[in-house]
């Protein structure tokens, strides 16, 4: 199975995985259309 | 960018590993406010309070995703004062994707931190003339161009 990115739409709750992991966040912001 | 490059398993693997990624639509009017995005793909590096730290608006390769997203952690790793952490990602960079423009802020960046944790002002020096000697054509090389009126 091939590897695929977990995107969420949530910032907020980025934010509070951010923390605990130390990690940044990556945001795309895109147009589906 | 969801055509070629986000279905590419390097590029999966390498946001899975460096970053909690998140999707916004442009139709979020208030997220679009927040961050002041007007032309899409819009690319953003924030920490864990949603402050930004890298920007960058357009289209990418796989490898020059890698590439430029390395550097952008790098990024983030130095305004958080993450100095050693910032100091290997930008040495990645440049062992990992020496041609690219994202080496070339590396090299840059590389030097400031440097700056920031020796105080030393030689570790600029040696970033422009780094700099002068593989991207004599980068913007990044005539940002570093001050530097070079600092003694060896």
């Amino acid at each position: 199975m091939s590897l695929k990115i977990c995107w969420i739409d949530d910032l907020a709750k980025a934010q509070e995985t951010a923390k605990r992991t130390n990690r940044p966040i990556l945001l795309d912001f895109y147009n589906p259309n | 960018l969801g055509a070629v490059t986000y279905p590419d398993e390097r590029v999966a693997r390498f946001i899975d590993l460096n970053f909690i990624p998140v999707q916004i639509q442009t139709s979020n009017a208030e997220m679009v406010s927040r961050y002041t995005v007007s032309w899409t793909p819009t690319l953003l590096v924030l920490d864990a309070d949603g402050k930004e730290h890298y920007r960058t608006v357009g289209f990418f390769t796989p490898e020059d995703l890698i590439a430029t997203f390395m550097t952008g952690k790098g990024r983030w790793y130095m305004d958080t004062e993450q100095y050693p952490e910032a100091q290997g990602m930008f040495e990645e960079v440049q062992a990992a994707y020496p041609g690219s423009e994202a080496a070339a802020e590396a090299i840059f960046f590389h030097g400031v931190t440097r700056y920031k944790m020796t105080h030393n002002a030689k570790s600029l020096r040696e970033a422009y003339d780094t700099l002068a000697a593989k991207f004599p054509n980068s913007m990044w090389t005539k940002q570093a161009a001050h530097y070079r009126l600092i003694n060896k």
